[in-house]
């Protein structure tokens, strides 16, 4: 006799988790099957996680207890030339409000943290173990593949990251190109507490966040961040795959990093601290259009597995969207396995159809949700996001014209100087009076 | 035969860092499991399960994250767990710990074989076979890379390093496992899933009629003043420049210190 539960959930990731959490919640029995040594081991984030978003999906209390690492209250956004840069520093109270906006978070320990949630309601959570295939029964996903074991379910939730090599034997997607993806490499610099608000000019628990564009990713779609932490620093880069595979001359993104570690904007934020961990991983980067099928017979998709994360230019997402759509998935499955005619049918097949796969008709409302809600209208008002960033003038031509902008007002010389207003004007014509800026210009508009 | 395996709940060493500053360990974030040499010793007692009859109890000790690390015990094979999860057994050392085992021990009642690890994968002061065998008045066989069963009685060969003893006991007894044992099994999913079905039970000091004053901090005998990691020098010498001639530079310096 074969082994069966109701659902099987594939990734011990924020998305697979949020679904068993709510699943186990709602009494069905869930397991989730994590190949890493425990939830969070593989799972890399910038990271910071907004919390308004996904604040709907848990119960009000639910974050109180979480091992967020600090709540961030200052935004700056640094552009980068080759031997100079402008930075645009933002804070408000609003940040300082509660309940609060945004934190950084540790993956390692918060996913642990989201396991023992999911966990204290019922769902079994299993790591070191790797799901190798479904199983198919008529096209229909009746179960999961492991080593020396199969499982069956009556629906399978694939939150198996942004690879998902599963959505893609199952055929919910094309093989993925380079362009879909990108890179991001990251490096968790421990420096005492203390430092780190002197440094960044937050309070206790307070926390900043940076990002970086310009020179440091050598003409690449990309850009840097870095985020404070409790008793350490994140800071790294994400780069385009593609335009990596392009570049000339070769390039890797570690000398990326290390070009960004020794600029003078960031070297004395990180000076005396001690490097304790350097990790890496792809993102989906595909938008909406690589938007893969998210529902078959019997089988979800969730979080990266569903291509669903988002680079706003100014933010990059990933971590709501993994949140809320496994709250969804959740959402959906128990629908499904409680409708009405779903009940009727198998009272009438007998004990044989227990061991049905939920159909995808009865799972459409899992996508429809998304549409609904801010994870898919988000994804479709950026949809032209990719294009624009996908420039190299936005990381060369562009960050040196506004820094010119800037030295010529700030440098004083032998020379009498100009009008302020004659300077700003004249320089902003060199660099943006072209028709290419034109054309950027109205291409930022769309989005 | 009736076996009952001891398990101790660590942090997984490998996941835990030094902290540079103060050279003291990092343990927030490492998760729990069991030591390598318990998992020897619940593999032994599996197989001496599957080979003659009875059940396998998996006794452990340690935070109430057990009760999910034990779903590891259960699915290799072991028939029921009892779990010491409660506050106060903690810190008590080996003198707490062994008064803890054999009081389970002794409430289990109908066992033929105990069996545990050479020494946790934590502290190794491979204390708790001689207290407990001692607590519960059995003869005890440490250290075996060999155990047969035949006849009722234990056939065991005793790694002592430079020697290797053959010793035979009438059951019941206690045995300490080394690595060279076997090979503990990986169990597949389904025997997790099948395991978070079986019983475990949860036991107090109250439940084993310990007094306070025999298990927990109050009665270790050794107090931890430090735990620190070694002084590590490092030379943090840069060579910068030409490749080829800091590759030069750096084959020197190494040869210089006798490294290559």
């Amino acid at each position: 006799m074969s082994d069966k539960v109701d659902v099987v959930v594939i990734g011990a990731g924020l998305a697979g988790l949020a679904a068993a959490y709510h699943l186990a919640d709602a009494g069905i029995e869930t397991i989730v099957v994590e190949r890493g040594d425990f939830p969070g081991s593989k799972n890399v984030t910038g990271g910071r996680l907004y919390l308004h978003p996904v604040r709907p999906f848990f119960p009000s209390d639910f974050w109180n207890d979480a091992p967020f690492e600090r709540a961030v209250v200052k935004e700056k956004l640094t552009v980068l030339a080759d031997r100079a840069s402008a930075s645009l520093e933002f804070s408000s109270d609003k940040f300082r409000d509660e309940p609060r906006h945004s934190f950084t978070v540790l993956r390692a320990k918060f996913d642990q943290w989201l396991a023992d949630q999911a966990s204290a309601k019922g769902a079994l959570i299993i790591s070191k173990n790797k799901v190798d295939d479904l199983i198919y029964d008529g096209g229909r996903v009746v179960g999961v593949k492991a080593t020396d074991s199969e499982l069956l379910c009556d629906c399978v939730v694939v939150a198996d990251g942004a690879l998902s090599f599963l959505a893609e034997k199952a055929k919910m997607r094309a093989a993925r190109a380079p362009r879909d993806y990108a890179v991001g490499v990251k490096e968790i610099i421990e420096l005492p507490a203390r430092t780190i608000e002197d440094r960044f000019g937050v309070g206790a628990g307070e926390g900043a966040a940076q990002l970086f564009f310009g020179a440091i990713t050598a003409g690449m779609l990309g850009g840097g961040f870095l985020y404070t932490n409790r008793e350490s620093i994140s800071l790294g880069m994400v780069v385009s795959i593609e335009a990596l595979a392009h570049h000339e001359p070769h390039i890797e993104t570690p000398e990326l990093m290390e070009t960004l570690k020794a600029r003078a904007e960031i070297a004395p934020l990180i000076d005396g601290g001690n490097l304790v961990e350097y990790s890496a991983h792809v993102i989906p980067e595909g938008g909406i259009r690589a938007l893969p099928q998210l529902v078959g017979d019997g089988i979800l998709l969730a979080g990266d597995a569903a291509g669903l994360g988002l680079n706003m230019g100014i933010t990059v997402r990933g971590m709501d969207f993994a949140l809320a759509s496994g709250a969804l998935a959740a959402r959906a499955i128990k629908d499904a396995l409680s409708h009405p005619e779903r009940n009727a049918v198998e009272s009438k097949e007998g004990a044989q159809s227990q061991d049905s796969p939920l159909p995808a008709a009865s799972l459409a409302a899992y996508t429809q949700s998304l549409r609904d809600c801010f994870v898919l209208k988000d994804l479709q008002t950026f949809a032209a996001m990719p294009n624009v960033l996908d420039n190299a003038r936005m990381y060369t031509k562009y960050p040196e014209a506004i820094v010119n902008i800037l030295e010529k007002m700030f440098w004083i010389g032998r020379e009498p100087k100009d009008k302020l207003s004659a300077t700003v004007l004249r320089e902003a014509v060199k660099g943006f009076g072209n028709l290419d800026a034109v054309r950027d210009v109205v291409g930022m508009l769309r989005v | 035969m009736d076996i009952i395996v001891c398990l101790k709940q660590v942090p997984d060493l490998q996941q835990i860092r030094i902290k540079r500053e103060t050279r003291e360990p990092v343990l927030e974030g490492a998760p729990f499991v069991f030591g390598a040499f318990e998992k020897n010793a619940l593999e032994a007692a599996v197989r001496l399960k599957e080979k003659h009859g009875g059940k396998v109890i998996a006794l452990a000790l340690g935070t109430p994250k057990l009760k999910e690390n034990i779903l590891e015990a259960l699915a290799m094979g072991a028939d029921e767990a009892v779990l010491l999860t409660e506050p106060a057994f903690a810190g008590g050392g080996a003198v707490g710990t062994a008064n803890a085992l054999a009081a389970a021990i002794r409430k289990i009642g109908k066992f033929d074989l105990i069996l545990m690890g050479e020494g946790s994968a934590d502290n190794y002061s491979g204390q708790i076979i001689a207290r407990v065998a001692e607590l519960l008045d059995l003869p005890q066989i440490t250290y075996v890379r060999e155990l047969q069963m035949t006849n009722n009685r234990i056939h065991a060969t005793r790694d002592l390093e430079d020697v290797l003893e053959i010793v035979e006991a009438d059951l019941p007894v206690v045995v300490s496992a080394t690595s060279e044992l076997n090979t503990p099994r990986l169990p597949p999913l389904t025997a997790i899933l099948r395991a978070s079905k079986k019983p475990i039970a949860i036991w107090s000091p109250s439940d084993l009629s310990l007094a306070k004053e025999q298990v927990g901090a109050s009665v270790a005998a050794v107090k931890t003043l430090s735990n620190l990691a070694p002084e590590q020098e490092r030379k943090q010498i840069l060579f910068e420049g030409d490749v080829d001639k800091a590759a030069d530079e750096l084959v020197k310096a190494l040869q210089k210190e006798g490294a290559v």
